[in-house]
């Protein structure tokens, strides 16, 4: 199980990367990110949606209200282009910390 | 059903966001506790626990309240852009050039660089304010940290590193050649000359000052950032 610290620096990686695929709401987003990462990542409300006002604030994801096919009224986050453009600047750092935090290990299990 | 609209508008008293924003906030996340208590309804569990384990994802309503209130309040009074570039560009435009008009007044004079011809300096004459030149890696610095630390991007903490010169890169790029055209009483021989040692010592000299103390203090905020990042992840 990864820490809460990192946890919170993977974050917007995590939701930037998940909408990538396409426009979802909160709930959803959450579940998938829960998914996909078998359960290491998990977003509750309270961190979720502080995080996603934040990056819509900022203009990386932007989000508008829709009807569901259940007929309930969701809001619905999508990539704005600035999103994507921050997107790969925020892979090459976090691949490039793991990468460090790797060779960190290794050397001191060598 | 529960009402989860009236659950959490009781929970979030006191969100200080405008009345149709607030209304947003509270059915977006009524709507996402209504999704996740169906979910455990489905997974068998009774109402009453269902909406326990929902309600467990907030431990602290006061601390939920506050985070969305910033992350909706305080970001939009300045803009990002603002933030990462035109604040941080307008000041350190603000403090060189209020610092030149100080120098001006009160001195030193300026070291006056030309060819001499007998007693007199041949034109073309480069001013340079060297107690100015010194202190512009200071401002530069103030620039790249104010900058960085709104977040901007390199272009943006570049920028306003260097944005005081871009008045005088300006008038040495457009203004110059232009008066040359249509001002007859320019002396149109030293043009060039003018044009090269003007560029010099009001472009690439305090640019140049500019960017050793802008990209010296980018470089130490950005190491600062990374290990606070791997620290705090």
């Amino acid at each position: 199980m990864i820490g809460a610290g990192v946890k919170r620096g993977t974050a917007e990686l995590a939701v930037l990367s998940i909408l990538e695929e396409g426009p979802l709401h909160g709930y959803e987003m959450a579940r998938r990110i829960e998914e996909q990462t078998k359960g290491a990542l998990r977003f509750t409300l309270a961190a979720l949606y502080p995080m996603l006002y934040r990056m819509e604030q900022r203009g990386w994801i932007r989000g508008a209200w829709e009807i569901s096919a259940s007929g309930r009224r969701k809001r619905c986050y999508r990539l704005t282009p600035a999103g994507k453009k921050k997107l790969s600047p925020l892979r090459k750092e976090w691949a490039e910390l793991y990468g460090a935090l790797r060779r960190l290990t290794k050397v001191s299990h060598a | 059903m529960r009402d989860w609209e009236t659950r959490v508008e009781q929970h979030l008293v006191g969100l200080a966001l405008e009345p149709t924003e607030r209304a947003e906030v509270i059915a977006e996340l009524a709507a996402h506790l209504e999704e996740s208590c169906e979910e455990w309804r489905k997974q068998g569990m009774t109402e009453e626990e269902a909406a326990r384990r929902t309600l467990s994802e907030v431990e602290d309503w006061q601390n939920l309240r506050q985070r969305i209130q910033n992350a909706r309040t305080k970001e939009s009074i300045m803009t990002n852009r603002v933030k990462q570039f035109w604040l941080p560009s307008l000041l350190t435009l603000l403090l060189t050039m209020g610092l030149l008009m100080l120098i001006q007044l009160f001195g030193p004079n300026p070291w006056m660089v030309a060819r001499k011809s007998g007693w007199t300096l041949v034109a073309p004459v480069a001013v340079v304010y060297l107690p100015w030149l010194l202190s512009l890696p200071v401002i530069g610095a103030m620039g790249a940290f104010l900058s960085s630390r709104a977040g901007g991007s390199r272009r943006a903490v570049f920028s306003s590193i260097v944005f005081p010169v871009l008045p005088y890169l300006v008038f040495f790029l457009l203004a110059l050649p232009v008066m040359a055209i249509f001002n007859d009483r320019l002396a149109h021989n030293i043009m060039f000359g003018a044009l090269f040692v003007g560029l010099f010592a009001w472009v690439l000299a305090p640019g140049a000052a500019l960017l050793a103390g802008g990209l010296l203090a980018q470089m130490f905020l950005s190491r600062r950032l990374d290990s606070r990042r791997i620290v705090s992840g």
